[in-house]
């Protein structure tokens, strides 16, 4: 059954444990985020910072070439057409020109003869000027004043355009003295290409990056939270009374360091439990020791004042009418100091675990009156039980617990005290009723402590102080229980509640068991 | 059996040996004192006292040893005297072969009852004879033989056989026979009865494991049969 429930609380456990790793405020979850945040802001500055490097050496590098190429052919070729040239003549020049290294389409405008505007074009489909963005047509055409600084009244123009989703040069020039206007187009798709695959690359490398430091999150985590776990494991182990507890020390970092901690703090404990037990142990030998010695003179004491007791009662009168009092005063303390050493006995066997239980077969209504009838209690007590209900248990004890229970209600309520058994779901159950005043609330959770008086001014030969608390003692080895409270017809109640076998309880399971000549046959019961 | 009847006390502490001595002396007894084992059974051999009182903690050989060396060759009633009753003592006591005991601090009434009480299981009552199988309690000579051979019964172990016999067939509680045998209040101690038995199965008994004759009776008591 341990087994089962070692098995659950471990399922349960780690249960727990998932479930705390996946709570966002867990350490292993704030790690790993923060690894991972840091290691995206890293790679995507390095590769955005690169991508944009890169970008633009490519596209420069390739926008210079072609541009530089147009300008060559526009001087070589456009410049040397006539002023009016014919379509013709136009067009053979763009082919020319097109058909340069750098493949881009040109378009060439000019006036002929009769001034209509006419154009040359080395591809139909590839530019037209409708193509060309008016902006850069504007500047192409708009003629510069000459400064110092600017010795040419027309300049090379360019634009990046974008048509059906395919980026394009388009550049634009102007043969200075009256010659043609020359467009050029040059698809930038391969740059594009090549760029749109750096892009690819860093963004697989920077999703690695994530990946990577996640899992060297994780890891980090772990050799963090390991050490965490077996301390935490530690500490609760500590906690349910484990206090040998300790952790193996490994490395010497602040993880190290705490279990140190932790282990010299759980030797301490563990010595200072040990102390204390030890402590409680030897006063509670010594009460018990003492107890022991005090029988040797009591004995001695009790079996004297007998004798002189018997002198006080006999009709010869031979003891001294003036030292009377005197010898009935140690008569009667010795009785008490009997009691209380009885009492304080009783106390230490349960303190010390060693209280044993004789178990029998007793008729507790036969039981109940002998307790009563021993005691000369009969016309105080009035007993309402049937005879027959039987029950194995101790008959000592029986008689310990009522004689105090009856007792305390004498003394305490009144007569007529009213004892009642009754069974109930295979238990007895014993009421024991006064007609007293009742207890006070404050007095009532503190009847069954030791040596508990109720008020100060009581005279202090009321009993031992350890009647209820034996009582409650005895209920306990039964497997039984005590309870006080006041009735609401006035007067206090002790209900004793009982087990009709109180077999189970007894370790061996059946003391006949030690001497009894039938334990063969009834040891099992 | 004399009129005044004679005890061996045997008790260490010189108070205690004093103060029961008076006491027991003032009930009525003839008292005679040890006080240490080694001295109390030799005292035994010389006086033969009818009934020994114990202390079980005594200085070289323990009240428990003196016991056991006495069953070895007498039958006279023991009563320990146990300063604790702590429930092993006991125990270990009535193994022994002690027929009773009493714990300190003693009241001399009470002792002096306990000693009455085993002494009166001497007595005889009655003169007739009862047979159970292979043995024979011969109640007028007191006297117990099994296939014809006298069997050693301490009082109290004739007395119990004595009980059950009255009343062959018949269930007795441990209650009953602490009354009947022991003359204890309602408090007895349930086990020096199942002592008792045991004690005196291993005497009567073919195969003391296994009783013919003084049959458990489960949740009851005790019963002696007519073996089949």
């Amino acid at each position: 059954m341990s087994d089962a429930h070692d098995r659950l609380r471990g399922w349960a456990a780690a249960k727990k444990a998932i479930l705390a790793g996946l709570r966002f405020t867990s350490l292993r979850l704030r790690l790993v985020v923060v690894f991972a945040l840091v290691a995206l802001t890293a790679a995507v500055s390095a590769s955005g910072i690169a991508y944009w490097l890169n970008r633009e050496a490519v596209l420069t590098r390739a926008q210079d070439a072609a541009l530089s190429d147009f300008q060559q052919e526009m001087q070589n070729r456009a410049a040397a057409l006539p002023e009016h040239p014919t379509q013709g003549e136009l067009q053979h020049a763009a082919n020319l020109m097109a058909s340069s290294s750098q493949h881009f389409s040109v378009l060439l405008i000019s006036d002929d003869k009769d001034g209509r505007r006419i154009a040359g074009n080395s591809d139909l489909d590839a530019i037209t000027l409708a193509e060309v963005p008016s902006s850069l047509r504007d500047a192409v055409n708009r003629e510069q004043p000459l400064t110092d600084g600017n010795k040419h009244p027309y300049h090379l123009y360019w634009q990046r355009i974008v048509s059906n989703d395919t980026p394009y040069l388009v550049g634009g020039a102007r043969v200075i003295d009256g010659g043609p206007t020359g467009y050029m187009l040059k698809s930038l798709e391969p740059e594009a290409k090549d760029l749109n695959s750096l892009a690819w690359s860093l963004g697989i490398a920077t999703a690695l990056a994530l990946i990577g430091s996640a899992l060297l999150a994780q890891a980090a985590a772990t050799t963090v939270l390991k050490p965490v776990h077996r301390l935490g494991r530690a500490a609760r182990r500590l906690g349910e009374g484990k206090l040998d507890t300790r952790l193996r020390v490994s490395g010497t970092d602040e993880l190290a360091d705490l279990s140190r901690t932790f282990n010299r703090t759980a030797e301490n404990l563990e010595k200072k439990v040990a102390d204390m037990s030890a402590r409680e142990e030897a006063s509670r030998r010594f009460v018990a020791d003492m107890s022991h010695e005090l029988r040797t003179p009591l004995t001695a004491i009790t079996a004297v004042t007998e004798v002189l007791e018997e002198e006080l009662d006999a009709e010869t009168g031979s003891v001294d009418p003036m030292i009377e009092p005197a010898v009935r005063l140690v008569v009667s303390e010795t009785r008490r100091l009997n009691d209380l050493v009885e009492n304080l006995m009783e106390v230490t066997r349960f303190d010390a675990g060693t209280a044993r239980l004789v178990l029998d077969h007793v008729d507790i209504a036969d039981q109940i009156t002998a307790c009563i009838d021993a005691r000369a209690w009969l016309d105080a007590v009035d007993l309402d039980a049937e005879r027959g209900i039987m029950a194995r248990i101790d008959p000592r004890r029986l008689d310990v617990i009522m004689a105090n229970l009856i007792g305390n209600a004498l003394k305490h309520g009144g007569s007529p005290v009213r004892v009642s058994v009754r069974l109930a779901d295979s238990a007895l159950v014993i009421e024991v009723r006064d007609h007293g005043p009742g207890i006070p609330q404050d007095v009532l959770p503190h009847v069954f402590d030791r040596f508990y008086k109720a008020s100060a001014s009581r005279p202090r030969s009321e009993g031992s102080g350890l009647g209820l608390s034996i009582a409650l003692e005895n209920a306990h080895i039964h497997g039984g229980e005590i309870t006080a409270a006041n009735s609401p017809e006035g007067g206090a109640v002790f209900t004793f509640r009982l087990p009709l076998d109180a077999s189970p309880l007894t370790l061996p399971p059946d003391d006949e068991g030690a001497v009894g000549g039938g334990s063969g046959e009834e040891g099992g019961a | 059996m004399t009129s005044v009847p004679s005890l061996l006390l045997i008790e260490d502490d010189d108070a205690i040996r004093t103060a029961l001595e008076l006491s027991l002396t003032r009930q009525g007894h003839r008292v005679a004192t040890a006080a240490t084992g080694e001295d109390g059974l030799k005292l035994l051999r010389e006086q033969r006292p009818d009934l020994i009182v114990l202390d079980v903690m005594l200085p070289g050989i323990d009240g428990f040893e003196v016991c056991r060396r006495i069953r070895r060759t007498d039958q006279l009633p023991i009563i320990l005297l146990t300063a604790r009753s702590d429930d092993i003592d006991v125990v270990v006591g009535l193994e022994s072969g002690a027929d009773d005991y009493v714990v300190k601090p003693v009241q001399g009434r009470v002792l002096d009852a306990r000693i009455r009480a085993v002494l009166r299981r001497g007595e005889r009552e009655a003169n007739d004879a009862a047979s159970f199988g292979s043995l024979v309690i011969d109640r007028a000579a007191m006297t117990v033989t099994k296939n014809g051979e006298d069997l050693q019964l301490t009082p109290t172990e004739l007395r119990l056989l004595l009980e059950l016999s009255r009343r062959p067939g018949q269930a007795l509680s441990r209650q009953q026979l602490l009354r009947l045998v022991w003359e204890h209040d309602y408090l007895g101690d349930s086990r020096l009865v199942d002592a008792c038995v045991q004690r005196l199965r291993a005497k009567v008994e073919d195969v003391p494991s296994s009783p013919t004759l003084i049959r458990t009776v489960r949740g009851v008591g005790y019963r002696l049969d007519t073996p089949q």
